[in-house]
């Protein structure tokens, strides 16, 4: 820009003296000619100087104003890069800043993310606190109703206590009530011994009257024995009666045996001869069925010869007919095996020409190809003759040449030999003769070759051209003999070819459906084999008798017999244990004791129970004796009505209400007693007054009380 | 002996094989739990601890049939041996551990010894015992009271001796079987297979 502003000013000013300059000229130039012009031609130049001026000055000023506007342009493309600089570098800020917002957004979101996770887990964490609680909760009821329990036990095991300590007291007082009652036992135990002492003197008697009886048994057995004999002995007398009356028959039984034997001893005679008579009778008959069949068998026979007469006619008339030589079968049969062996030998040869057919035809087969190879050799053989003999010629054409140029050579160097005796070109020329002749052996040799090789060829194409021969003529003899049998061969071997590939066919299949088999046969035996399968015509199995198993199952049908038993035992123990309502004396061992000491104490309490309920029936007799008794003796029948209070009743009462009642004052055992009031003591006040009140005499009262009553009864 | 010498010769290999039921019968009975397990004690053999029983009447009846099994290793008569283990309530077949035997007929009584170590003969007998014991893992409960039985598969024209008697093949219906390791002496080779009851929830 510089370069240019500096040119620009370079050329105004080179344009300034230029102007300057030219006017000058143009000045310099025009000053003679004109002398009045001259100031309208230098005002004119003056104007135009000026005018030059202004143009350059307006020339100046533009270019001062481009310059400014090219400054200014760069300033604004300063500014501009500046700003485009600070817009690149803003940009990248603001990019910065995004990808920072954007990563903290990012943290943001996973820091969200965990306080979720953390408040999620917090929660968790409250629930199995609450849960937790929840547990400690159940557990404290638990424990408390443990505790519960236990002191609910504690109690049972008091009160328990309380029970047994109340019972062993019941015991006590029962073990009194034992000694007391043991005495009155003894009591009784000295009846019971005066019981037994009558008791001994009864059985004695007893035994007295039983050995009494038995001696009567025993006469009475005398009796019956002596009867019994009585009755054999009447017995044996009949018998001999009747013996005596059978002695008498004896002799003329003899004389019957007599007659019997000899009567057996003529039919035993008879038999034999009967049994002789009886065989030849079979015998006989025998004889006669088989005569029977011979004369059958004969009749048949003739018959038969007839027939065979007849054929025999037949057959020597069919020699006769056939033309041939036939006298015997012999011949007949010769003649067919004769024509068996013709047919036999036509049949061989018919196959073997088969074979032979089927093996030219499969050598022709091969030949055709041989014969196309040797044509096609022949063919080439043929070309390499053609070229072997062009070759040839070529090789004559250059032997003849040659041999010329040798005549021409030996020409030269004859001449040379018969120009030069002895020269310097003598070695020279020996030696270019030696190249000749070196160069016309080796052609003599290449010739040679050629002409061996060429013999070779026509050899090898003359035998060729005889192979083609030989096999063109088997060829046309081969097709001769084809077309002969042509019709017959074609057929059957074409047929032969689709049976054979047919039976390949199904051969094939049939081998891979026998393969298939056989793989899934062998699977299956492979199982088989592993579940433990075996051929039992080969294999046995055997195991000890004696083994775990066995052993095991007959002690588990032990077990289970026995269990059985017991089932039913404890079932009818069970009924009888309903039905008896008691527990039985000997089947108490299968009864499980729940503890020792309330057993103990039960028996005691049964047994001291029914030593109870026993001294309380002696008790109520003896009482029931000793009230009936004071009733009779005293005539007052005493009830206990009331705690202390008596009621006495008189035998002489005239009213079944009339009583006494009396009342005990004071400790017990003391005796004092006190009348109390009643209608009927209202009627004895007289009594009362004189013996209660004045005498203090129960006793008297009582006797008097009666007195009266009785008086009264016997009055009314 | 002949395990002493380098080689392995018929009767050694009998016993081998022998040895090897012995302790694979007493194996089987402690895993699968017919016999309690405080009847048993623990050995070493085959560099590995085992468990025997110590029941009397347990232990008669195995060397009862070891030793008459042995006899008929020796000679080539017998083919299979089976532990049969049977519900004794309902009398099912539960499970069938069938080991079958493969003799080479060529080793005769006067025959070279062949060459095999008795060391790899033990390893290939240990991973076998070890299979069994790894099968408790995949084989079902048995739950109730069990039984069990040995039976030899022996060739039909054997003399089936005293004590002895024909029977049943034993065999499970809706059965499961796992083919386990074989181990060979090479005169006797043993495979080894476990058949077990399906149970109706698999």
């Amino acid at each position: 820009m510089d370069d240019m502003e500096d040119t620009t000013i370079f050329s105004t000013l080179k344009s300034f003296k230029s102007l300057i300059s030219g006017p000058d000229h143009s000045l310099l130039e025009t000053e003679p000619a004109y002398g009045r012009s001259d100031l309208q031609k230098l005002y004119t130049k003056r104007v135009e100087l000026e005018e030059a001026a202004e143009r350059v000055r307006s020339h100046t000023s533009l270019l001062q104003l481009t310059q400014e506007k090219q400054q200014m342009e760069l300033s604004h493309k300063r500014a501009r890069i500046e700003l485009e600089k600070e817009a690149h570098s803003s940009s990248r800020d603001l990019q910065r800043e995004i990808d920072r917002n954007r990563e903290l957004l990012l943290k943001i979101r996973r820091l969200e993310e965990k306080e979720e996770k953390a408040n999620q887990a917090l929660n968790e964490q409250m629930e199995n606190n609450k849960a937790l609680k929840r547990n400690l909760e159940e557990l404290h009821k638990k424990a408390n109703e443990k505790d519960r329990k236990l002191t609910e036990a504690d109690q049972m095991i008091s009160e328990l206590k309380d029970e047994t300590r109340r019972l062993n007291q019941k015991i006590q007082i029962q073990e009194s009530k034992f000694s007391t009652q043991n005495l009155e036992i003894q009591a009784l135990q000295e009846q019971l011994d005066v019981q037994r002492k009558k008791y001994k003197d009864v059985s004695q008697r007893y035994q007295n009257l039983q050995s009494s009886h038995s001696i009567s048994t025993e006469s009475e057995l005398k009796m019956k024995e002596l009867e019994r004999r009585l009755a054999l002995q009447e017995q044996d007398s009949v018998i001999v009666r009747n013996m005596k009356s059978e002695m008498v028959r004896l002799p003329e039984l003899e004389r019957e045996i007599k007659r019997l034997r000899e009567e057996n001893a003529f039919l035993r005679e008879t038999k034999e001869n009967n049994s002789l008579l009886k065989e030849e009778t079979e015998g006989l008959r025998k004889k006669l069925e088989r005569v029977e069949r011979v004369m059958e068998e004969k009749l048949k026979a003739e018959l038969e010869k007839e027939k065979l007469e007849q054929e025999l006619q037949a057959w020597e008339n069919i020699g006769q007919a056939a033309g041939l030589n036939i006298r015997k079968p012999e011949d007949l049969s010769r003649e067919v095996i004769q024509i068996q062996q013709r047919e036999l030998n036509l049949k061989q040869q018919n196959y073997t020409l088969n074979s032979s057919i089927r093996s030219v035809e499969k050598a022709r087969a091969e030949l055709l190809p041989e014969i196309a190879q040797m044509r096609a050799k022949a063919q080439e053989e043929q070309k390499k003759r053609e070229n072997q003999d062009s070759l040839v010629r070529r090789m004559q054409k250059r032997v003849l040449l040659l041999t010329k140029e040798r005549d021409g050579m030996r020409a030269i160097l004859e001449s040379y030999d018969s120009e030069l005796a002895t020269s310097e070109y003598s070695p020279q020329l020996m030696f270019r003769v030696k190249e000749a002749e070196d160069m016309l052996q080796k052609v003599q040799a290449h010739n040679t070759e050629m002409e061996t090789q060429l013999s070779k060829a026509q050899e090898e194409a003359g035998t060729f051209k005889l192979k083609v021969q030989m096999v063109t003529a088997e060829l046309e003899a081969l097709n001769e003999q084809q077309v002969s049998n042509a019709e017959k061969n074609t057929l059957a071997t074409a047929e032969e070819v689709s049976s054979l590939r047919q039976k390949i066919e199904e051969l094939e299949a049939e081998r891979q459906r026998l393969e298939e088999q056989n793989n899934i046969l062998e699977m299956r035996l492979e199982r088989h084999n592993l579940q433990g399968d075996y051929d039992p015509v080969k294999t046995k199995v055997i195991h000890l008798q004696m083994n775990p198993t066995s052993i095991a199952k007959q002690q588990h049908a032990d077990e289970v017999e026995q269990l059985r038993l017991e089932c039913q035992l404890l079932r009818d123990r069970i009924r009888k244990i309903e039905a008896g309502g008691g527990v039985t004396t000997d089947d108490t061992t299968l009864i499980i004791p729940p503890s020792q000491e309330i057993l103990d104490l039960r028996k005691q309490m049964e047994s001291a129970e029914l030593k109870n309920q026993r001294l309380k029936e002696v008790f109520q007799k003896k009482i029931q004796e000793f009230r009936t008794a004071c009733y009779v003796l005293t005539g007052y029948q005493i009830d206990i009505t009331v705690e202390n209070q008596y009621r006495l009743t008189s035998v002489y009462a005239e009213h079944m209400e009339d009583s006494l009642l009396f009342k005990s004052t004071g400790p017990v055992g003391s005796g004092s007693m006190q009348l109390l009031e009643t209608d009927f003591s209202r009627t004895l006040t007289g009594l009362v007054d004189l013996h209660l009140f004045h005498q203090k005499s129960i006793p008297v009262f009582l006797s008097a009380v009666t007195i009266e009553l009785f008086s009264r009864q016997t009055v009314t | 002996m002949s395990k002493t010498l380098k080689g392995i010769t018929l009767k050694g290999s009998a016993e081998l094989v022998a040895e090897f039921f012995s302790f694979g019968i007493n194996s089987i009975l402690y895993q699968r739990g017919i016999y309690p397990a405080e009847t048993f004690t623990r050995v070493t053999q085959y560099d590995m601890s085992l468990q025997l029983t110590t029941d009397a009447k347990l232990k008669n009846y195995l060397t009862n049939v070891i030793s008459q099994l042995k006899e008929w290793l020796f000679d080539c008569t017998v083919q299979k041996l089976v532990v049969v283990i049977t519900c004794l309530e309902t009398n099912e077949v539960l499970e069938r551990w069938q080991f079958d035997i493969e003799c080479d007929k060529t080793a005769k009584e006067g025959s070279a010894p062949r060459e095999k170590s008795i060391k790899a003969i033990q390893e290939e007998i240990r991973s076998v015992i070890r299979q069994i014991t790894a099968t408790v893992t995949f084989l079902p409960l048995l739950e109730t009271a069990c039984a069990f039985d040995l039976l030899i598969y022996t060739d039909k024209d054997l003399e089936v001796p005293e004590q002895w008697e024909e029977s049943g093949p034993q065999l499970i219906d809706q059965s499961e079987e796992v083919r386990l390791r074989s181990f060979t002496t090479t005169i006797h080779k043993v495979n080894s297979m476990v058949a077990y009851k399906r149970t109706n929830s698999t």
